[in-house]
């Protein structure tokens, strides 16, 4: 038992790895420390103190106002489309990809990839040209009375566009990692397509979809560059949260601006607090996991 | 029910993993599909199930006499259990064995107490109804298998297919439950074919034996004719510890160093070299050269843990022997390293080439 002891009390002193002087070490976690408080802590605060500056019914009044509630109104509307859309092409993308052969797969993953890897305001600018007055699509549009580019549907599929890769993006590495075994085991029992999905497929990735469905969330809500290109920044018609938080800051109320920005800062701290409990309920289930590992392995 | 595997064959891109193979699996046997991997095995196991398809037109599966691949998956009541196990994670024991009887259309599907029963006579049946409420990550190898097992069997197949059923457990929970299924398969007596690359596992367990190389069947039989009548070089080679030689032949005999073994008289004349096999137990080992039916060796390695004595040699021109002796045998020879003996082959095996 003494010599167990001395063991892991000589491993754990191994995996403090360099054994850094004290100062050192107080240094690095002071200094980590001092930068998350910079940049994430205090603006946070700063949001909160201003919006609340004047009082809660300044607060509350700001955000009752007309255009106010016009924005948020129509960022639950964007989002409230956008992110279905996007859970059931990001599903349907990631099962097509993760668990089919087929030609055009490492195409199709760079294609979902592209709004990552394409500037918001760029995206907004290509709707633009796609569907504005002048441009392809415009003149057709025009004459069939169909308002796209400074109209909602310009901003729901905006969102859609800068929201696309967030679920797919989370499932494919899952998927994959699980394999289609647990699928084929369905069927020699008989089960059909959509009953190996829902009993099978579904609870198998539930976690990592619940994830991938909170990000895409939280962009939907948050999305600004692309937004703002296409909205036309009418008030109370095609302001979201943010444009309008813009427009606010813009003519001095900083008071309304605030108070805008906090609606987006505790969806942001609420979408942390989820993200975190799956993280740890993942966890929990994916402990128990490692001997399958093991066995496979061997 | 009977199986019969007509003509199938399987490619992979430029790859044929299977090349025209047929042979047929009777009422009630367990046969074993043998080869070393990427033999086509499991590829013609899954074919078997109807998880993939075979190449072409010209290839058929019958089971019971009947076109399996006409049938619809549902219908097929082909019981496959898998290398990894694939249990469902998320689910009970008891769910996943209760999956194949609540999956049915609703019409077929046996009520909620029917199907209680059914599943806690299946884990009776695999030993293990105290597991129920578990989750498949909770158990071990072994009791994942034959919880993998009792699912397949909940939907009472017509064939069993296991793929390489112990292929990830530890010796020795493979060999309890090698035995174990050999008992399963006799009381249950239904048709069941396994996938093995355990030469050891097919030959104690199996009816009979389907040899596979490289997307052929080599040969189909008891253990028993396969291991003292192998078809060719291959079978002989795979199947239990076997020297080899490469040998030339001249004037109608095979030499194996300096010593000459006649041919039988119905042998290809015009070979010119040979493969002789003989397994370690068939060689004797002496300390004089009495007559001509021996060759001279050297005593590199010996190996007396275990039930036989395991000794290594090198031959004059320089092909490894191995040589298994009784204990008695070896402490009456007095052997020791880098002895110079003489080695006599009991009985042999030569393939002309």
């Amino acid at each position: 038992m003494a010599l167990t002891k001395s063991n892991s009390e000589n491993r754990s002193g191994g995996t403090a790895g360099l054994n850094e002087p004290r100062i050192v070490r107080f240094l690095l976690i002071s200094g980590a420390l001092l930068f998350l408080s910079l940049f994430l802590l205090l603006p946070l605060i700063v949001v909160f103190t201003e919006a609340f500056k004047k009082g809660v019914e300044v607060y509350l009044e700001s955000i009752r106002e007309p255009d106010a509630a016009a924005a948020i109104r129509l960022t639950l509307l964007a989002a409230g489309i956008a992110v279905p859309l996007n859970l059931i092409f990001g599903v349907a993308a990631a099962w097509a990809i993760a668990k089919f052969q087929f030609p055009g797969k490492s195409f199709l993953i760079t294609l979902i990839d592209l709004p990552f890897s394409v500037s918001p305001v760029i995206s907004g600018l290509v709707y633009v040209l796609l569907f504005g007055l002048q441009g392809w699509l415009g003149p057709w549009l025009a004459a069939h009375d169909i308002k796209i580019i400074f109209a909602v549907p310009g901003i729901v599929l905006a969102t859609i566009f800068v929201t696309f890769p967030f679920v797919a993006r989370e499932l494919i590495p899952l998927m994959q990692s699980q394999g289609s075994e647990e699928e084929e085991a369905a069927r020699t029992l008989g089960a059909g397509g959509w009953q190996t999905f829902w009993r099978v497929t579904l609870p198998n990735i539930k976690w990592g979809l619940l994830y991938g469905v909170i990000l895409c969330n939280a962009r939907a809500m948050g999305e600004f560059g692309a937004v703002s290109v296409v909205s036309g920044h009418v008030r109370g018609f095609t302001n979201t949260i943010p444009l309008h938080a813009e427009i606010l800051y813009n003519e001095y109320n900083s008071t309304a601006a605030f108070a805008m920005a906090s609606l987006l800062t505790m969806l942001t701290l609420v979408t942390i607090a989820v993200k975190a409990l799956i993280d740890w309920k993942s966890h929990v289930v994916g402990r128990e996991a490692p001997e399958r590992e093991l066995a496979e392995a061997a | 029910m009977s199986i019969e595997i007509r003509n199938i064959s399987r490619s992979f891109g430029n790859f044929r993993a299977l090349k025209d193979v047929s042979f047929k699996v009777e009422t009630g046997e367990l046969v074993a599909l043998l080869g070393p991997s990427g033999s086509g095995k499991t590829s013609l196991l899954r074919i078997i199930a109807g998880i993939e398809v075979p190449d072409g037109n010209d290839g058929a599966i019958l089971i019971h006499n009947e076109d399996a691949t006409a049938i619809n998956f549902r219908d097929r009541r082909v019981g496959f259990v898998f290398q990894h196990y694939a249990l469902f994670r998320h689910m009970t024991i008891f769910e996943n064995v209760a999956f194949g009887l609540r999956v049915r259309p609703r019409r077929v599907r046996p009520p909620e107490k029917v199907i209680k029963e059914k599943v806690n006579e299946l884990l009776k049946l695999v030993q293990l109804d105290w597991l129920g409420d578990r989750l498949p990550s909770q158990l071990s190898g072994g009791q994942r298998q034959r919880i993998a097992l009792a699912r397949a069997l909940a939907v009472e197949p017509s064939v069993l297919l296991l793929d390489e059923p112990f292929g990830s457990l530890d010796a020795k929970v493979r060999k309890e439950l090698r035995q174990w299924l050999r008992r399963f398969h006799d009381e249950l007596k239904i048709t069941s074919v396994f996938v093995t690359h355990d030469q050891e596992e097919a030959l104690e367990v199996a009816d009979r034996v389907v040899l596979m190389n490289e997307g052929r069947v080599e040969q189909v039989g008891t253990p028993e004719e396969v291991y003292h009548h192998p078809a060719n070089a291959f079978v002989y080679n795979f199947l239990g510890n076997v020297n080899l030689f490469h040998s030339r032949v001249e004037e109608g005999k095979v030499y194996l160093g300096e010593m000459p073994i006649d041919l039988p008289a119905e042998s290809a004349p015009d070979a010119k070299s040979a493969l002789v096999f003989v397994r370690p137990h068939l060689l004797e080992i002496e300390h004089q050269r009495n007559g001509g039916d021996n060759f001279h060796a050297k005593v590199t390695h010996i190996n007396a843990a275990g039930p036989l004595v395991k000794v290594d040699l090198v031959t004059d021109w320089g092909d490894p022997v191995q040589v298994e002796l009784s204990h008695g045998k070896y402490l009456s020879l007095g052997l020791k390293r880098d002895d110079e003996v003489f080695v006599r082959p009991r009985e042999r095996k030569i393939f002309l080439q």
